[in-house]
């Protein structure tokens, strides 16, 4: 079952001769179950693919379709409520509400969704815990160390159980020995509930927790090892 | 409501500043209306209470109760016109009293009228005067002058003598309190040479009258040299009413502008510092009503909060203010501009709304927080 398909996707950024190609030609397939890792040089183009995949930004040319559906066609709120409820977005700096406590980040997402309840709070803790921060439930991002916002962040992106992960470089702040937990974490939830994932990466320690990896080269993806 | 209330925890110090100059325009908006209404009660009172619709003056008077002159015995010829239910004569006068030996003098208007009208207010001590008889009524602010009933006051002006009988309350006439007494006895004391009459016969000032359900002013008015105005017409009239209530007015009105103004600036100020964040709340799936919604949550929560110190503020401050300071608060119109300051913080935001609405979710991409 495929999640996720890219079909030759591409984004030219600005007009005629300022205009730069991030995206040339792009895809891939994702299947359920599937953590793919994409690698590459700096300013290739691997934010603009996820935020394109995320529903954040519109391609120049091609078609994405999540769990079968084409987004061309869908309106701002309906991408809003796509990435409410079937994205998971983790940013490349950790982009945390500064009034909301750890465990409110998360309560926000679910709250949003119309969904508040003990389940809920319980759900929250729980994603915190598995992450190590069952001490810093209550802190506020002023308080966390940068290793500790970015996990609150990936937690914050499991909140709402989307089928979608996507990751642009959720190791950089953390160290090798809770870099690999972490993605671990992400690739037994990727696994048991059958979601995807897209992770972008400098890290090359990860890759080996990774099924498939990708290579991002002005533009253009080819794989690397299958 | 779950950003809107978490926010202004967290962020004390920044709504408790917004709360506190709310509070301050609030305050003023509230003090400045008490001493308009205060202003125009000190000129006005006693023509304001005064259960009349209409009022009768002469027509060369301009309006003005200092010159009109009119036949008493045109106070019958109105009663009889068809729509009026009843008239009364009202003199005007404005005297210096003293107590008989005492030097201590108080301006005063004396208000006077038939004893038994319904120009006559409703006496809280004592009696009310008679007919043809040196007899008075006093306000209640004489009392701080130490007046009572049964003194012996005189005229300075012409050495008559009058008798306290009564007290009424909140009756004043062009910043002065007012004394009531009987008509004739008021034209001896205004008309002390028959020249003075201007060739009228019992002069009063003015005439009141009060409407059945068939009233016609026009009809009233073809009774020849009269100018029938109604009783509100007959207080902008009085001297320096319309300048004072508009002066204080436009201090109002420039109040609640420069309100708006610093709350639009200061909400939209905020929004510009948190359009990073508003980004990264879209790109997680938050819509612009949900933020929309927040936002003015937080204004109504911090602008009610600062309104409501300024009430209590208000009343507090008006409960040791000096006697003498013409301050008066109406309930109802503190609860009308706090409604309106209200409004006007949220006509604020809409400045900031449309910011929101602009912001893209592919703003929280690739930033530093
Ligand atoms: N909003 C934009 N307007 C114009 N050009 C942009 C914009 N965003 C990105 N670009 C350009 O598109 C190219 C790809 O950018 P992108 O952010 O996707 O790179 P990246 O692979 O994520 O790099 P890094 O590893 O440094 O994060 C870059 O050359 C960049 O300058
Ligand atoms: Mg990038």
């Amino acid at each position: 079952m495929e999640k996720l398909m890219i079909n030759q996707v591409s984004k030219v950024y600005g007009e005629k001769e300022s205009s730069v190609k991030a995206l040339d030609s792009v895809s891939l397939n994702v299947k359920e179950g599937e953590f793919i890792a994409v690698v590459g040089p700096s300013g290739s183009g691997k934010t603009s693919l996820l935020a394109i995949v995320g529903a954040l930004l519109k391609p120049t040319q091609g078609s994405i379709k999540l769990n079968g559906i084409e987004m061309k066609g869908l309106t701002s709120s309906q991408l809003t409520k796509i990435r409410m409820n079937q994205i998971g977005f983790i940013l490349q700096s950790s982009n945390l509400i500064p009034y909301l406590t750890a465990k409110d980040q998360l309560l926000l997402l679910s709250h949003m969704a119309g969904n508040n309840g003990r389940e809920y709070r319980n759900r929250a803790e729980e994603l915190l815990s598995n992450l190590g921060l069952a001490h810093r439930m209550n802190h506020y991002p002023e308080a966390l160390s940068g290793g500790e916002k970015q996990r609150v962040a990936i937690a914050r992106a499991l909140m709402n159980n989307p089928d979608i992960i996507l990751a642009d470089e959720p190791t950089a702040s953390l160290d090798t020995q809770r870099g690999r937990e972490v993605v671990q974490m992400l690739v037994k939830e990727v696994k048991t509930r059958k979601k995807a994932a897209i992770m972008v990466t400098h890290d090359e320690r990860m890759l080996d927790l990774c099924d498939r990896i990708m290579r991002m080269t002005d533009g253009k993806l080819t794989e690397l090892r299958a | 409501m779950f950003l809107a209330w978490r926010e202004i925890k967290h962020s004390k110090l920044r709504y408790l500043l917004i709360g506190l100059i709310i509070m301050l325009i609030a305050w003023l908006v509230f003090f400045l209306s008490g001493l308009a209404n205060g202003l125009s009660t000190a000129n006005g009172a006693s023509i304001q209470s005064m259960k009349a619709d209409y009022v009768v003056f002469d027509k060369n008077s301009s309006v003005s109760m200092l010159r009109s002159l009119l036949p008493d015995s045109m106070v019958d010829e109105i009663k009889k016109t068809p729509g009026v239910k009843d008239a009364a004569p009202l003199g005007q006068l404005t005297v210096s009293i003293a107590k008989v030996n005492d030097e201590e003098q108080v301006d005063a208007t004396i208000l006077a009228t038939e004893p038994n009208s319904f120009l006559v207010p409703k006496i809280n001590e004592g009696t009310s005067f008679h007919n043809d008889s040196n007899e008075i009524i006093l306000d209640d602010s004489f009392k701080s002058y130490g007046y009572a009933i049964g003194d012996q006051l005189k005229i300075i002006q012409s050495d008559k003598v009058l008798k306290v009988v009564g007290f009424v309350s909140n009756q004043a006439y062009n910043h002065m309190p007012v004394l009531f007494m009987d008509i004739q006895h008021w034209q001896t004391l205004k008309f002390p040479t028959e020249q003075s009459k201007s060739g009228i016969e019992n002069p009063v000032s003015v005439i009141a009258v009060q409407k059945d359900s068939d009233f016609n002013k026009d009809i009233l008015n073809q009774i020849s040299n009269i100018d029938v105005v109604t009783k509100n017409t007959a207080l902008q009239n009085l001297p320096g009413y319309s300048a004072e209530s508009l002066s204080v007015n436009m201090m109002l009105f420039f109040l609640f502008i420069i309100a708006a103004f610093v709350l639009a600036v200061f909400f939209y100020v905020i929004t510009l510092q948190k359009s990073n964040q508003f980004g990264v709340l879209k790109a997680i799936g938050a819509n612009t009503a949900f933020l929309s919604k927040n936002l003015i949550m937080q204004v109504l929560i911090v602008t009610a909060i600062g309104i409501l110190v300024g009430v209590v503020l208000t009343y507090g401050i008006a409960s040791v203010i000096p006697e003498k300071v013409p301050f008066a608060l109406d309930n109802l119109t503190v609860a009308i501009y706090s409604l309106l300051l209200l409004v006007i913080a949220l006509l604020g935001t809409i400045l900031s709304l449309g910011r929101i609405a602009k912001i893209d979710a592919l703003q929280a991409i690739g930033r530093v927080e």
